[in-house]
């Protein structure tokens, strides 16, 4: 991004002198925001994941740890990208520039959820993807709140720490079905059947409590990064 | 610029003998490190899947140092590979890379010590996290000592697990390229043992691999006969060979100041990249031993098939059990559970006149399947004695101590009356009632397994023979059983050669 590209979002966003042509404005604002975001390269990570779990479910002849392993952890790189888009290359200064900042962070995390869950579960259309849909959604949805939270609490550039992190636990949950002692916990919801209300709770909680924080607070973003 | 301004920019000048240029990079390096933030990360899952499935095995070497090898890796290939990724792009993201260009350094130098400061610290976070598990476990164990072979890999991942995520970083610089380094590692790494099929595979090059893949905790390795280096030689072959490739690769851009490195950088890389394919050749060459490890030929020690020397721990009774003195802690349970069986065939020609554990032996099966069980007959020797094949000594979920008696009480009890009455795998009438007999009279029923009991196909003795109550068989049996003990001992004594030769009728029964 450039610094005019800069200075014209920031102009934009703080609502200081009134736009002349508010839609095309808005729509600027929203195309600098995905852009300091690196929403587009993040959409094609996000791709990347869903093609290399699509490749794959088809090419390799899966045992059971991996069968139920592989989805997890397309599903934690989706995560992690998520939530590394939080952070701001323009830190504090950009707080105090407008009202509509909130929203876009909102609605950039969310659409790029939504974007995740669909990627992954469309890359498992036709194919043995363990879980199916939901499991997809309540994962996803649960470890980028993780990584929200953590982007909250460490910076968006160190927030994939959750996630990635989360993937470990997760996967040995998994693995404790067959070998104890058995993690049976709803938090670590991976290790849970899909139609299980207490793991889509904690997911799901974690995902609302993140999104919240996200969107009000934004990612604490040292100026350096 | 004031003149203050002017004093404080001045280089400092160095003090010689105190730290060289190179250590005082290193040290800013290792004080700024993202790896050292990851640590706590690091040592909770470490705690969450390593440690508190090691702690729940018993206290044997041989069974909780090679599941730490692949459950420390695992619990730290993310933070290290996404921190040595996050580190190497640090020039990248910060853009800083034209600025530093004119270090007095050359570029390769700044990178070595970025790398050596994560990997520094992934290695006391890991070394720590072992030394916790293994100082547990030395309390509790009651022979043996700590197996060196799986501290090894696992520490010869760390480097190269930083070097391969540090090179991400340094050649893809980005937000996205720490997660998606260290997810990367974690796929490679945790699932490329999908690959391996039978134990010649080279993918057991991966240094997740300790044994014939896929038969889980293994107790019945490295007790009776030492751990084998070979497979652990070769990972560790491969990892240093990575290690180097990768960080002379770094070298081989050049850059300013840095052109002089390119040629003996090419050298190093080539040298890595020839012991890497060298180890992986030699991973796919390995074979699995009789003692239930990985033996690669080319690294072979023959001394390393001699048995371990032990004194074993015995019971005192009149036909003792011994046990490797790793099991010591299941000796009580183990007399008690054969002790009604033993007391009725003591003395009888042909009776074990002890019973001792014994080494499994291992055969490789189709694909990832491996057989187990005794070398040879199950008594053997004069005085003779039963081998015993503990059940923990089999791969499988590990039991408690209540339920191996069980086990052995519905297993190896009748394995060893049948030994002795004869028969093998069709005895006739007369044996299956005395048998039978025999069994009753030591608690044991005969109609059906106990409750509760493990099933079928892990037991390392055979099934207790199963009589239709009412049918011969069963009145013989009973008849026999209520004899006092000294009559249908001294019945035995005189008619067990005819029994064994299956002369002896139900009729002929007292």
């Amino acid at each position: 991004m450039t610094a005019g590209g800069v200075r014209g979002a920031t102009a934009a966003g703080a609502g200081g002198p009134p736009s002349v042509r508010p839609r095309p404005g808005g729509l600027r604002l929203v195309r600098l925001h995905a852009a300091s975001r690196r929403i587009p390269a993040a959409a094609t990570a996000i791709v990347a994941c869903a093609i290399g779990l699509r490749i794959a479910l088809a090419v390799g002849s899966w045992d059971s740890y991996g069968a139920l392993q592989l989805p997890l952890v397309f599903e934690a790189g989706a995560a992690a990208v998520i939530t590394v888009t939080t952070a701001s290359p323009l830190g504090e200064p950009e707080r105090v520039t407008g009202r509509w900042l909130p929203f876009l962070r909102l609605a950039t995390t969310l659409a790029l959820t939504v974007a995740a869950a669909g990627a992954l579960a469309a890359a498992g259309t036709g194919a043995h993807l363990a879980g199916g849909a939901l499991d997809v959604l309540r994962n996803v949805a649960g470890m980028t709140g993780i990584g929200l939270l953590c982007a909250a609490a460490l910076g968006g550039g160190l927030a994939w720490i959750g996630p990635v992190g989360y993937l470990v636990a997760g996967a040995y949950a998994l693995y404790t079905q067959w070998h104890g002692p058995v993690l049976a916990t709803p938090w670590l919801w991976p290790a849970r059947p899909p139609h299980d209300p207490g793991a889509a709770i904690c997911a799901g909680v974690v995902f609302a409590v993140g999104l919240a924080v996200i969107t009000v607070r934004g990612a604490r973003d040292p100026a350096g990064e | 610029m004031t003149a203050g301004a002017a004093a404080a920019s001045r280089p400092v000048p160095a003090r010689p003998g105190r730290w060289p240029a190179a250590g005082r990079l290193l040290r800013l390096e290792l004080r700024h490190n993202a790896m050292l933030w990851l640590l706590p990360v690091a040592a909770a899952l470490f705690w969450l899947t390593t440690y508190r499935k090691v702690m729940a095995m018993p206290p044997l070497w041989n069974l909780r140092a090679p599941a730490m090898q692949p459950g420390a890796l695992l619990a730290f290939v993310l933070p290290v590979a996404g921190a040595a990724a996050w580190t190497g792009s640090r020039e990248g993201r910060r853009r800083t890379t034209d600025l530093v260009t004119i270090a007095a350094r050359p570029r390769w130098a700044r990178l070595l010590a970025a790398w050596a400061a994560t990997t520094c610290w992934a290695l006391v976070g890991y070394l720590g996290c072992v030394a916790v598990l293994y100082g547990v476990t030395a309390r509790q164990a009651t022979w043996g000592g700590p197996l060196w072979w799986p501290v090894a890999v696992a520490a010869a991942s760390l480097p190269a697990l930083s070097a391969l995520g540090f090179a991400a970083g340094t050649l893809a610089p980005g937000r996205f390229t720490a997660p998606l380094a260290a997810i990367g590692a974690f796929f490679v790494l945790a699932l490329s043992t999908q690959l391996i099929h039978g134990s010649q595979s080279y993918w057991q090059i991966s240094p997740v691999v300790t044994k014939p893949w896929d038969i889980g905790p293994d107790a019945g390795m490295a007790t009776f006969y030492s751990y084998l280096p070979d497979l652990p030689i070769a990972q560790v072959m491969f990892l240093a060979g990575l290690t180097v490739a990768v960080m002379g690769a770094l070298a081989l851009p050049g850059g300013p100041g840095g052109t002089w490195l390119r040629r003996p950088a090419a050298a190093i890389t080539a040298a890595g990249l020839l012991a890497a394919g060298t180890a992986v050749a030699l991973a796919g060459t390995g074979k699995l031993d009789a003692h239930g490890m990985i033996a690669i030929p080319a690294l072979h020690d023959a001394a390393s098939d001699r048995p371990v020397r032990y004194t074993p721990v015995c019971s005192h009774a009149r036909v003792p059990v011994c046990l490797n003195p790793a099991y010591a802690g299941y000796l009580p349970a183990t007399a008690a559970a054969l002790a009604p069986v033993l007391t009725e065939v003591a003395g009888l020609p042909g009776a074990p006149a002890r019973v001792s554990q014994a080494a499994a032996t291992y055969r490789q099966g189709a694909g990832n399947s491996v057989s187990i069980g005794l070398a040879g007959p199950a008594i053997s020797g004069s005085p003779p004695v039963f081998h015993l094949l503990l059940l923990d000594q089999l791969p499988g979920p590990t039991m408690t101590t209540g339920a191996l008696a069980g086990a052995l009480r519905s297993s190896t009890g009748p394995a060893i009356v049948a030994d002795v009455i004869g028969g093998g795998r069709s005895p006739s009438p007369a044996q299956r009632a005395v048998i039978a007999a025999l069994l009753i009279a030591a608690g044991q029923p005969v109609h059906g397994p106990p409750p509760g009991s493990p099933p079928a196909g892990r037991e390392p003795g055979m099934a207790p023979p199963v009589l239709a109550p009412g049918s011969p068989a069963f009145a013989a049996a009973r008849r026999f059983a209520a004899l006092p003990a000294p009559a249908r001992h001294a019945w035995l004594v005189r008619h067990i050669a005819a029994l064994r030769a299956g002369q002896v009728t139900l009729a002929q029964l007292p």
